[in-house]
């Protein structure tokens, strides 16, 4: 093989793909080693192999598209027959790879092939990455990868894949053996290996070790370096009641000069505890403190000692009145733990004739709302249901005077409010703390809001461009957030027509979203298959949690503010530390859509709702305690406990919601035929 | 290569009114409208979510195209009825359209108005209290969830939960019952000839306390029927037990009756009973149909569906050309069993067509196989039995009137017949003769003179319908000897005659029927002086 023949092979590769810039420098390279003729001599004995797969691979890349079908098929047959100790990690290595010989076949406008590929390998990757699949199954031609968001961020990034050493050299070996040049291209282009020494890793961390973006994690890993302030707010009533209670000295509040200081529990967080030092130090011994005197007055409590924050919005003031009746019910709050399971009311709506998209309990359970495609919303009164059926036996039994104006008042027998006014499906409704107000979002791509005390429209929120999947009022009332087909999620309060902040960054809607206990954060949910933390007085992002393998349904955040719990259309759930980012268990059990998370009042219950007719019930202080007192890595193998499954008769379960005194609140509509 | 053939793309091009699509722009467009439906489908399955629902419905797609700013598409709304589904026109491969019913007009203003949808409400329930079910209509039945099976049972108390497992109720049976059953199955199956086993049947008959046994026995009926239809002893003893059973009167048999019966009907109706030439099975149906139609006697007031369902098995079979000729027999048989009336109802109705069916059975010429034609004589003279029976009790109803001296029950009986196929002859409504009531005596002149008119006329069809001369002459004589007592009758009953005629019309026509059916075969089944008179 002649030298110079090398290097017209190349020179013409570089032409045919257009890299002047690199032609140039070659040429001078070129010109400017010609005079060491010595030098060149050595290299090239060296090289005759190179040069030979140099002068195939330009060959081939011009013609041959069987290529990649071929190549794909016999790294895959190769991976199969490999050993076993180390099958699952070189199997790994099949799905980008795969993935890729088929964007570049589309690229390259080689659509038959790209689809014969497709469909004779695609059941390899069904069960891990279906969803995926089915979206680059419509990939078929080169502007749609432009246009596809998947397709695009895949090619743009890399996959991370762990991989132990000896199988990286037996990947290596291979590629060199067989002289696959299209797949060796494949791998140094687009997966970035992570090799370790020692042992491959067991089977079951599958799911984390690959799918995650090259290039994007570092983006996620880099916003997940931020911190944030989980703790709870300072002064709440929870904690007056506590006061109150033990005349604990107020030890968690801290001064509060910088808020930094006061939050961070730092056994989890080890990167952090370089940059905060004293005020650190010093907050984790008050914690200690408190921690102390609690554990002191209630043992059984999971209430860990959260820290406490100072709000970042202006919160709005408590009447009296409802404040006193909050109090009391913190009171009567039963406690439930894994021994003590809570009672649950369900609410059947019937008769919907298919027509309800949404249902929505207040926090005492006394209403109940209904969002329906014929674009109203439907207000029940549980207190006055159980009434009108004392009226109707009483009418007969003592028939004389009250019963008559009682019905006649009842404004045509109807059971329910009616409130008329959206002009599209609502899709979303959430009341407000006290009760008092309705929010419901609707298809049109408005936000109303409802008064349950005039049954009355008060305000319509327009921002939105496209339909508004959920709303959802702040703990404290006032504010509220939005989410949006329009791949937005925007914080709103209740006196100002225009929205104060936009969270903008979710690659495909925004589904669902849950405020964080201490109002500062939102946590949005998206068809993107990612939860993100927005930080609502700056509006950043501050997490993407990554691991849903399909569109994200619901959220719920832990009262103490430390864990959120996320479940998607496949019936997974999962509970992920706030402050890591991290997932520390997935609660595998539904098997439709889990519709609806909600977590017991202190935090040691986390009740689902699914479109498989149960209502779930999982421990959560069981994996936290194994969490702490391990405090090491393998947490994430845990599994969280499912305490109970309680199945209904045929209803899907649309809503759950925990009574301030902990007795779960159900809702669902029965379905003869699902 | 993608999912929507460049053929889709021109035709949808051609019904927007673009002739020319070169074949090249087609090839490049499929690809990109396979992506956009995807797009679409993607978007609407969003929609669906977020109704919380998992069946994609049209409104979702719609809805989706909205969110793309396409105008949504018409008329496809998916009731929840029936779904609209693409028919293939006929003669295309490849041309569809959606089934739209023409609605006219009329229906549409003229139909009442639909029921108003119940409204939607709210119904609350305790699903869990304190973490249990309660075991209310509300909630799902646990039982069906959680099998009480032995290997369950340690599970659930490790985990410490109150599960309450009831046993399933064992019935007792004493040791005697117990011998006993196994003494009368063991002769039902090996010994069924001897004179024990009719001891047996007459014990079971009589015996009392045998009632705890009824549904071992049923069980075991139920059981050997299904698995020894070829054995033909064992039916034969099989049926008699049945038989015994029901005779017994200390047994309450009711419950278990709907087991029993279709092992019953089985022995009656089935293709084949015994295995061997020798078998009797004609004798084992007849048996099965006496059976048969004793439970319907006894327990029809109870179950008062139970003789209609009998029927219309039966009718079913009798009437399903496709079976075996020895079905059609046992279906007679029992038809015939359940009493005269029903075969007057059921099998006259049908009488002609089948006996059309049934003559190329039964001729040497045209039906070679000598079994066959053995057996449709068979079913021939169960027909005619069966017919006659029920005219013979059509016949016997008459005579009814208050305190008849013992002669006159047959001259009434001859007044009417006779009065009868004149009505016949004349083509003469009953209501004319109802009317003329009024009058007796003309009327019966009248009658008699008409008799006398007509009856060469009679006589002349008679003779047509084969009958022999003989009997004729002599059935004539011997009316107008009766006529004069006939004529007293008649003037002291007006009002029952006056229900006997309407009757008589019908029985007159049947016994015609029959006659022109059978031919004189069926003259035995019809009382002499009857006959006679209706020659």
């Amino acid at each position: 093989m002649d030298e110079e023949e090398i290097e017209k092979a190349v020179m013409t590769y570089l032409k045919k793909k257009g890299f002047k810039q690199t032609e140039l420098a070659f040429q001078e390279e070129q010109q400017r080693q010609h005079p060491k003729t010595a030098l060149h001599s050595t290299n090239s004995h060296v090289d005759p192999e190179i040069a030979c797969q140099i002068l195939s691979f330009s060959s081939e890349l011009e013609s041959n598209p069987a290529q990649y079908h071929e190549g794909y098929g016999k790294l895959r047959s190769w991976a199969y027959s490999s050993l076993d100790l180390y099958k699952h990690e070189l199997l790994r290595v099949l799905y980008p790879v795969f993935v890729h010989c088929f964007m570049d076949l589309i690229a390259k406008g080689h659509i038959q092939e790209a689809r014969t590929l497709f469909n004779s390998f695609r059941e390899d990757h069904e069960m891990m990455h279906a969803r995926d699949l089915q979206k680059l199954e419509g990939v078929l031609s080169p502007s749609h990868l432009e246009e596809m968001e998947f397709a695009h961020s895949l090619r743009q990034s890399k996959f991370n894949i762990k991989i132990c050493q000896y199988s990286y050299d037996l990947l290596l070996q291979y590629l060199h053996k067989t002289q696959s040049v299209v797949m060796l291209g494949l791998i140094n282009e687009h997966i970035n290996f992570q090799v370790s020494p020692g042992q491959p890793t067991s089977i079951s961390d599958d799911a984390e070790v690959v799918t995650l973006m090259g290039s994007g994690q570092d983006a996620v890993n880099l916003i997940n370096q931020k911190e944030i302030h989980w703790g709870l707010l300072e002064d709440s009533l929870e904690e007056r009641l506590e006061k109150a209670g033990a005349l604990v000295p107020d030890s968690a509040k801290v001064d509060g000069e910088a808020r930094e200081g006061e939050v961070e529990e730092n056994k989890k967080r080890p990167y952090e505890g370089g940059k905060q030092g004293a005020s650190l130090k010093k907050s984790k011994k008050d914690k200690v403190a408190t921690a102390t005197g609690k554990a002191s007055r209630v043992e059984t409590s999971t209430v860990s000692v959260a820290p406490r924050v100072k709000p970042e919005l202006t919160l709005p003031s408590i009447p009296a009145e409802v404040e006193h009746s909050i109090l009391e019910d913190l009171r009567n709050r039963v406690q439930l733990s894994s021994a003590a399971l809570p009672s649950i009311s369900f609410y059947t709506f019937i008769n919907t004739h298919n027509g309800l998209n949404c249902a929505s309990i207040s926090q005492d359970g006394s209403l109940v709302a209904g969002g329906f495609s014929d674009s109203s919303l439907k207000v029940w009164d549980m207190a006055k249901l159980g009434q009108q059926t004392g009226y109707a036996t009483s009418q007969i039994v003592e028939d004389s005077y009250p019963s008559d104006s009682l019905l006649g008042a009842n404004s045509g027998r109807k059971s329910y409010t009616l409130f008329q006014g959206h002009s599209g499906p609502v899709y979303s409704a959430t009341f407000s703390p006290f009760g008092d107000y309705i929010l419901s979002s609707s298809s049109d791509s408005t936000i109303r809001l409802w008064s349950t005390n005039l049954n009355t429209n008060l305000v319509c929120y327009k921002g939105h461009n496209y339909p508004v999947w959920d709303v959802q009022f702040s703990p404290v009332g006032h504010y509220f957030a939005s989410s949006s087909h329009d791949r937005t999620a925007r914080i709103w309060s209740m006196d100002r027509m225009q929205p104060l902040r936009i969270m903008a960054g979710h690659l495909s809607d925004v589904d669902c979203l849950q405020w964080h206990a201490n109002c500062n954060y939102i946590a949005t949910g998206s068809s993107d298959k990612t939860v993100r933390l927005w930080d609502v007085q700056s509006g950043e992002c501050v997490r993407i949690f990554i691991g849903h393998r399909s569109m994200i349904l619901s959220l719920a955040m832990s009262p103490d503010g430390r864990y959120m719990a996320s479940g998607d259309e496949d019936g997974t759930v999962m509970m992920w530390e706030l402050a890591s980012g991290r997932c520390i268990s997935p609660l595998v059990g539904h098997t439709s859509c889990v519709w609806t998370l909600a977590f017991s009042c202190e935090g040691s219950l986390l009740a689902s709702g699914s479109a498989d007719c149960t209502v779930k019930l999982w421990d959560v202080t069981a994996s936290t305690k194994l969490l702490k007192t391990e405090d090491n890595k393998t947490g994430s193998i845990n599994r969280l406990r499912s305490l109970k499954t309680l199945p209904t008769k045929s209803t899907p379960v649309y809503s759950l919601q925990f009574s301030r005194r902990n007795l779960l609140f159900a809702a669902g509509v029965l379905s003869k035929n699902t | 290569m993608s999912i929507v053939p460049k053929e889709t793309i021109e035709v949808t091009a051609q019904s927007i009114g673009i002739n020319n699509l070169s074949p090249d722009a087609a090839l490049a467009l499929a690809p990109d409208v396979e992506y956009r439906l995807r797009e679409i489908m993607q978007e609407a399955i969003k929609c669906m979510r977020h109704s919380k629902r998992n069946l994609l419905t049209t409104e979702d797609v719609d809805s989706a195209l909205r969110l793309r700013n396409v105008e949504p598409i018409y008329g496809f709304a998916s009731g929840s009825g029936d779904p609209l589904r693409f028919r293939r026109a006929l003669g295309h491969r490849d041309l569809f359209y959606v089934d739209d019913k023409d609605v006219d007009f009329k229906d549409v203003i003229e139909a009442p108005l639909p029921k108003a949808p119940l409204d939607c409400s709210v119904v609350c329930h305790w699903l869990a209290i304190e973490g249990v079910q309660p075991a209310i209509p509300e909630n799902a039945p646990v039982e069906v969830i959680r099998a009480p099976s032995e290997t369950k049972l340690p599970e659930q108390k490790e985990d410490g939960l109150p599960v309450d497992i009831r046993l399933p109720v064992k019935h007792v049976l004493s040791r005697e019952l117990q011998l006993y059953f196994d003494k009368i199955t063991e002769l039902v199956v090996s010994r069924s000839d001897s004179v024990l086993f009719k001891e047996a049947l007459a014990s079971l008959a009589t015996d009392s306390g045998l009632h705890p046994l009824v549904p071992y026995f049923t069980c075991f009926i139920a059981d050997e029927v299904s698995h020894g239809l070829s054995n033909f002893p064992l039916l034969f003893a099989l049926m008699r037990l049945v038989w015994s059973l029901l005779q017994n009167p200390h047994i309450h048999i009711e419950p278990y009756l709907h087991q029993l019966m279709p092992s019953v009907v089985t022995c009656l109706v089935a293709k084949r009973l015994g295995n061997r030439l020798a078998d009797n099975h004609w004798e084992l149906r007849d048996f099965t149909a006496t059976v048969v139609a004793s439970i319907c006697k006894r327990f029809s007031h109870v179950y008062n569906n139970l003789q209609t369902r009998l029927t219309k098995t039966l009718l079913h079979a009798f009437l399903d050309p496709k079976r075996a000729i020895t079905q059609h027999y046992g279906a007679i048989q029992g038809l015939a069993a359940l009493g005269p009336n029903v075969v007057r109802l059921l099998v006259v109705p049908n009488l002609e067509t089948y006996l059309r069916l049934l003559e190329p059975e039964m001729l040497l010429e045209k039906q070679k196989n000598e079994m066959k034609r053995h057996e449709a004589w068979r079913v021939y003279g169960a027909l005619l039995s069966a017919a006659g029976q029920s005219i013979y009790d059509r016949l016997k109803m008459f005579p009814s009137m208050p305190s008849p001296p013992a002669s006159t029950v047959w001259k009434t009986n001859f007044r009417i017949i006779h009065s009868c196929s004149a009505n016949l002859l004349e083509e003469q409504p009953p209501a004319e003769k109802i009317g003329n009531d009024g009058a007796l005596v003309p009327l019966s002149n009248n009658s008699s003179d008409m008799e006398t008119d007509k009856d060469p006329a009679a006589l002349g069809d008679s003779s047509a319908g084969r009958s022999s001369p003989k009997d004729i002459r002599e059935s004539h004589s011997e009316r107008r000897q009766k006529r004069d007592q006939l004529e007293k009758r008649i003037l002291r009953t007006p009002a029952l005659l006056n229900q006997a005629w309407k009757d008589d019309l019908d029985s007159g026509r049947l016994l015609l029927l029959l006659f022109e059916l059978f031919g004189e075969s069926i003259f035995p089944f019809i009382p002499s002086p009857e006959m006679a008179f209706f020659l």
